[in-house]
């Protein structure tokens, strides 16, 4: 297993209030995989996310990455950690509205002791597949949305991360750029066998994981593997499942 | 919920904002209140401007205040609204029209400006007391600092600032007329640097910014030698070296700056590292409005290092002129005036030291250049018999009382040959091989002019076969007195009646000098003062604005996994980028000014302008380190 996540609890708020947010979490992430975590508001999918990923720090329980647990680090080996097997792509892209499109894909790499060379061959790789590799002089404000996103992706992809954590990644694309941004991530996924895991509310988009967990009230409902079920069969599976888990969705059907 | 709760919640949330713009608008009220307080306070203006000229310095100082003021206010005002443009906007997205918006921001600001006005007033009246107990230090006067409270001071300075609170409002309206909703949904994401590729013309504009300064640093060099020749080139080349390094500067911050970022950034292509996201490429993207308000600062902290290194050199200088003027404490006129204040000083106990010596007048050439026609040098001429501790040889002179503005016309330096002449034939050369500040005759005798030691032998063959001078009248003796234990009050007290002889007294120029330049001094510092706080403060309200903006890249940075230390090891160049070029090119432009005009204001140069820049460096270094400080906190608190 590449992450393993053993009883993570977490809780906000001082001695007299307390809010349990994650009540105890197992979760595990095979090397290659794309699993995506889905519940409903409140439910605890960020702060799980967050917590993965070194973002923030548990309440209690333990995460292993490569068998090694991050969860007792300090801040300055936790940041080493993040920048060198760690991706990252979010809902409200977080790019640097002062750097041009190249060079906030590239700033991952500007850590690493690698010739420009190398790193101009990574980056046009990976421009390429997202299809970005004309925007590299724009700045951040001059692009849409779903380019936004691309660059969040080849941001996150470039360095060749072990794993990469993307939050509500289509949250704020519209269907089309959301399916282009989430097939790209299922090539990326399978071509360089990076391990993705993705939090969204979105059936479709959970349809292009491999594996979906389902969180309620802080605890895993269930989960569910797709196996060898079309991507059609697998996406009413996924419905279904929200149906049952209830909350909000239960209405909204 | 109405219009006047809404402005209420606004302003208990926003204070954490409003405490920059309150702070800034204190800190003007109560500097502009406490110069003019001092200006009108009678007790004060009795003591230190008796003259017009000091009442007149005053004014202009006041003045200048005023017109850095209203910059100030008007520049922390705009990035005050700009930072509240969301919420502006938000205004406008529920329905608000542009006017009601307006309303509000006139409601918020009424408040928080009489406010402000009613605290600096306080603030500024305890600050006054303070100045006026600096100043009575500075130019030596005893006077129990007790002032009051002065209602026309109060006055004035409500109806200034009433004043500028209209200019504030026209800004605030043109503000929101100018920016379209959409704009401010949009402000501070859009890049400032031109989009198009940096061409020829930016180079060349560039490299045209340095010619310019490099030019007027030129220029400024030559000026009074030029300018000695030809006294209307004086203002003439002063107003042309005001424009080549003003304009030069702009032209060096907008092109020459972005020119060498960008070759900077393309040699990356791409490869930024943390430091270059978070100096360079953060400075580059608010290019405009940084090239302007580095001109600004640069400008600023040129004129006022300059106006106080040369009010320094003056003040330094003062005790030293006095011993190139004035080297007795007493001169008087005749020999019975000298008898008769010998009488009047035993009778009351003090004993003194009587000097009477004998000089001549020479006309002499040099052998050097001089603007000045030939003809008309004359020096006095003393033996080295007359005056005790020098002893020359008969080929020597030796110079005293010389002042740094006489390089101009006499560029007396040792190993110049001197030739005596007179109408006739006689001709007699000597080499100056010493030379001091110090003078063995008072001005009013020498006129100025330094006074030449020859051998005895020399002085006598002079004698003989002057005839030239006779004719001008020159003074040809001195009668002065010592104070065998020290000079005091008590004695020039004494002696300054009516019914007694005239006399000058080194106490009393002393006195009056360092009054004047004392209170020259005290005006140019304290507007030396304001310029700093007012540049500092720009430069700092620039940054935490920065800072506020780019929080977010920040917080993204934290994610991608840069530490707190990397993220603040760039914020670090850019604040020595931001802070330091400014500073550097106003210290290079001050050392340039002071360098060229120095002399007409004293004997010393290097020594005060140095402690001038030194002290005014530490004081500009706190507004960096501060900045540093805001920007480490929101980078801490980022994640």
């Amino acid at each position: 297993m590449l992450l393993q996540a053993s009883n993570i609890k977490k809780s906000y708020g001082n001695k007299f209030n307390r809010t349990e947010v994650l009540k105890g979490i197992d979760l595990s992430l095979g090397k290659g995989e794309f699993v995506s975590i889905m519940g409903a508001s409140g439910s605890g999918k960020t702060t799980l996310l967050n917590v993965l990923s070194s973002i923030d720090k548990v309440t209690s329980g333990h995460i292993y990455i490569d068998g090694f647990d991050f969860t007792t680090l300090k801040d300055k080996k936790l940041a080493d950690f993040r920048k060198t097997d760690l991706g990252f792509i979010f809902q409200e892209y977080n790019l640097l509205d002062t750097l041009t499109i190249k060079e906030n894909i590239m700033l991952p790499l500007s850590i690493r002791s690698m010739s420009k060379k190398e790193a101009e061959d990574q980056f046009n790789t990976i421009s390429q597949q997202l299809g970005i590799s004309e925007l590299a002089d724009k700045y951040p404000s001059q692009i849409s949305g779903g380019q936004a996103q691309r660059t969040s992706a080849a941001r996150a992809f470039i360095h060749q991360p072990k794993i990469i954590f993307a939050d509500e990644p289509t949250g704020a694309l519209d269907s089309k750029s959301a399916s282009d941004l989430l097939k790209k991530l299922q090539q990326l996924n399978e071509n360089l066998n990076t391990s993705v895991l993705m939090v969204t509310h979105d059936a479709t988009a959970a349809s292009f994981s491999n594996r979906v967990v389902f969180l309620k009230d802080g605890l895993v409902y269930t989960s569910l593997t797709r196996g060898d079920m079309s991507q059609d069969d697998y996406y009413s599976e996924i419905l279904d499942t929200q149906r049952v888990l209830g909350g909000v969705l239960d209405e909204s059907k | 919920m109405n219009l006047n709760s809404l402005i209420i919640k606004n302003f208990s949330r926003n204070l954490k904002n409003y405490g920059l713009y309150i702070f800034a608008l204190v800190f003007s009220v109560s500097l502009f209140f406490s110069l003019l307080t001092l200006t009108l306070d009678d007790k004060a203006s009795k003591e230190i401007s008796q003259s017009t000229m000091m009442t007149s310095l005053f004014s202009v100082g006041a003045f200048v205040i005023v017109i850095i003021i209203i910059f100030f206010v008007m520049y922390a005002n705009l990035i005050f609204i700009k930072r509240r443009h969301r919420e502006l906007a938000l205004f406008q997205l529920i329905g608000m029209n542009k006017s009601k918006v307006f309303r509000i921001l006139l409601v918020e600001n009424f408040f928080i400006y009489f406010g402000s006005l009613i605290c600096g007033i306080i603030l500024g009246f305890f600050i006054s007391r303070l100045l006026l107990m600096i100043l009575m230090n500075i130019i030596g006067v005893d006077l129990l600092v007790e002032m009051n409270f002065s209602i026309t001071a109060a006055l004035v300075t409500a109806g200034i600032f009433i004043l500028i609170f209209i200019f504030l409002l026209i800004q605030n309206k043109y503000f929101l007329h100018r920016h379209q909703l959409i704009d401010l949904l949009k402000l501070n994401k859009v890049s400032e640097a031109s989009q198009k590729p940096i061409g020829l013309a930016t180079g060349l504009f560039g490299v045209l910014g340095i010619i310019m300064v490099a030019v007027g640093y030129f220029l400024s060099t030559k000026m009074f030698e030029w300018a000695m020749e030809n006294p209307i080139l004086l203002p003439v080349l002063m107003i042309g070296i005001l424009v080549l390094t003003i304009v030069g500067s702009y032209l060096l911050f907008k092109c020459g700056i972005a020119l060498i970022l960008n070759i900077f950034r393309k040699r990356k292509a791409g490869h930024v590292n943390v430091n270059d996201v978070l100096s360079t490429t953060s400075i580059m993207f608010k290019m405009r409005s940084n090239a302007f308000l580095l001109t600004v600062i640069t400008v600023i902290t040129a004129i006022s290092i300059t106006a106080m290194s040369l009010s320094y050199i003056n003040y330094y200088s003062t005790e030293k002129m006095l011993e190139s003027t004035e080297p007795y404490d007493y001169t008087v006129e005749n020999k019975e005036d000298l008898d008769y204040y010998e009488t009047l000083l035993k009778d009351h106990g003090y004993d003194i030291e009587k000097y009477e010596k004998t000089f001549m007048s020479s006309h002499v050439e040099m052998d050097m250049e001089s603007p000045l026609p030939e003809q008309e040098i004359s020096y006095p001429i003393v033996s080295d018999e007359e005056f005790e501790g020098y002893d020359l040889k008969n080929n020597e002179v030796y110079v005293t009382g010389t002042l740094a503005i006489l390089d101009f016309f006499t560029n007396m330096e040792e190993g110049t040959a001197v030739t005596f002449v007179n109408d006739d034939s006689y001709e007699k050369t000597l080499e100056i091989t010493k030379v001091y500040t110090e003078g063995i005759l008072p001005s009013r005798l020498t006129f100025g002019m330094p006074v030449l030691i020859v051998d005895d032998q020399i002085y006598q063959e002079l004698k003989e076969n002057e005839a030239y001078e006779k004719e001008h009248d020159m003074p040809t003796e001195l009668f002065a007195f010592n104070i065998v234990d020290g000079d005091n009050d008590e004695i020039l007290e004494l002696m300054d009646k009516e019914e007694n002889p005239s006399f000058t007294s080194k106490q009393k120029s002393y006195d009056e000098m360092i009054q004047m330049s004392g209170m020259l001094m005290f005006i140019l510092g304290y507007l030396g003062f304001a310029f700093l706080l007012t540049s500092g403060c720009i430069l700092y309200f620039k940054q935490i604005d920065e800072c506020e903006n780019e929080k977010g890249s920040y917080r993204v940075l934290r994610k991608l996994g840069f530490t707190n230390n990397e993220i603040l090891r760039g914020l670090i160049y850019k604040m020595i980028i931001s802070f330091g070029i400014p500073l550097i090119i106003g210290l290079l432009h001050s050392l340039f000014a002071v360098k060229s005009g120095w002399f007409i204001f004293g004997i010393e140069m290097w020594k005060p302008t140095l402690i001038v820049m030194l002290v005014y460096t530490i004081l500009y270094s706190i507004f960096s380190l501060m900045s540093l400080l805001y920007y480490k906190r929101t980078v801490n608190n980022s994640l």
